[in-house]
């Protein structure tokens, strides 16, 4: 389990019960049993929630769902198939960019949708 | 629910039990809205008005008991209860999940202070990290019927039981058994009457039932008035 892996429980407990969830309570807007969560809040899961109950949680929570996701150490659902749609030029992108900044990245995003933008006008 | 019982405790009256259960749901209110109907938020007021930690998890493998339910650490303000009693396993679960929550808050707030003064017990005072009070389903050493007492009280408090019996009966009278036609020892005819305020309360029929006996609202008969 990764260092942010073991962060990710406590912050979970402490985001629920700053928003006024008993255990129970939250369990049930995820989708989960409270026995799991409780696991989960505890880090004494083997393997971490799926990135699908992590959004729904940092959702709920009023957390990034990216973040949380990243923090629980998952990958965001789509990402896979992003990969994959172009299995060689996208991994080579990813390698490209690594290394960047934050800041950097977010540049760089906005750019290529900025161009994505002017490629689909009519 | 019972105990390993590592220390002993003074002798605390019904009465005194049920101020300090008063007392924890006065607490709460000074800072949430007050609790105005059934159910008691007993998880809110565990977590979020006590700050205890709580989890969910294999007590019973890990005590080594198979008739584990709660248990709790006073040095780490810590209440687990046994996952056996996870109600989103069976939703018949829910009062005894409860129950049990309600019974170590029982002891947090009539034990701890008093083994914490006590130095004789401090000495043990779970240094080897096992729990101060392993609460199981059999035999009742005196300060786990003192947290069932507390529970009681916390989860039934006296004024929502006689508003609740009201509304339901249409008035704050007592009910005879005989005149329901149940024998007392008929522990199931009397569950299933007491069935409709359990659910209200998310208590067991048995805890309201014991309850309700132990406020007078079901006797065996109605003593003749004198006016």
């Amino acid at each position: 389990m990764s260092n942010d892996q073991q962060h990710f429980g406590p912050l979970v407990r402490q985001k629920r019960l700053d928003k006024g969830y008993s255990l129970r309570k939250f369990a049930e807007l995820v989708g989960v049993s409270p026995t799991y969560l409780s696991l989960v809040e505890k880090g004494k899961v083997e393997r971490p929630p799926t990135a699908e109950r992590v959004r729904k949680m940092a959702e709920l929570l009023g957390e990034s769902p990216d973040q949380w996701i990243a923090l629980a150490g998952r990958v965001p659902e789509d990402l896979n198939e992003i990969i994959r749609s172009e299995p060689e030029a996208m991994p080579e992108l990813l390698r490209a960019a690594k290394g960047l900044t934050a800041e950097e990245l977010r540049k760089l995003a906005r750019r290529l949708e900025k161009k994505r933008d002017e490629e689909e006008k009519p | 629910m019972s105990a390993r019982s590592k220390y002993s405790v003074p002798f605390l009256h019904h009465k005194v039990i049920e101020e300090h259960a008063e007392m924890l749901l006065g607490e709460w209110a000074l800072e949430h809205p007050a609790i105005a109907e059934p159910p008691v938020p007993i998880e809110d007021i565990l977590e979020l008005g006590l700050k205890l930690d709580f989890e969910i998890g294999d007590l019973r493998g890990t005590l080594g008991h198979d008739d584990v339910l709660g248990a709790i650490w006073f040095g780490d303000r810590l209440i687990k209860v046994d996952q056996s009693l996870d109600p989103t396993r069976n939703s018949r679960l829910l009062g005894r999940y409860r129950f049990t929550i309600a019974h170590e808050v029982g002891h947090w707030r009539l034990h701890r202070q008093h083994l914490m003064n006590d130095p004789s017990a401090a000495m043990l005072f779970e240094q080897d990290g096992t729990p101060a009070f392993v609460c199981r389903s059999t035999a009742k050493p005196s300060e786990e019927k003192q947290a069932d007492i507390f529970a009681s009280c916390v989860l039934m408090p006296r004024r929502l039981v006689f508003e609740a019996w009201e509304e339901w009966r249409g008035s704050r009278d007592e009910v005879a058994l005989a005149d329901l036609a149940i024998n007392p020892d008929d522990e199931i005819a009397l569950d299933a009457f007491c069935r409709p305020l359990a659910e209200r309360f998310e208590v067991s029929a048995q805890a309201m039932r014991y309850r309700l006996e132990k406020l007078e609202l079901i006797v065996k008969e109605v003593e003749p008035r004198l006016f």
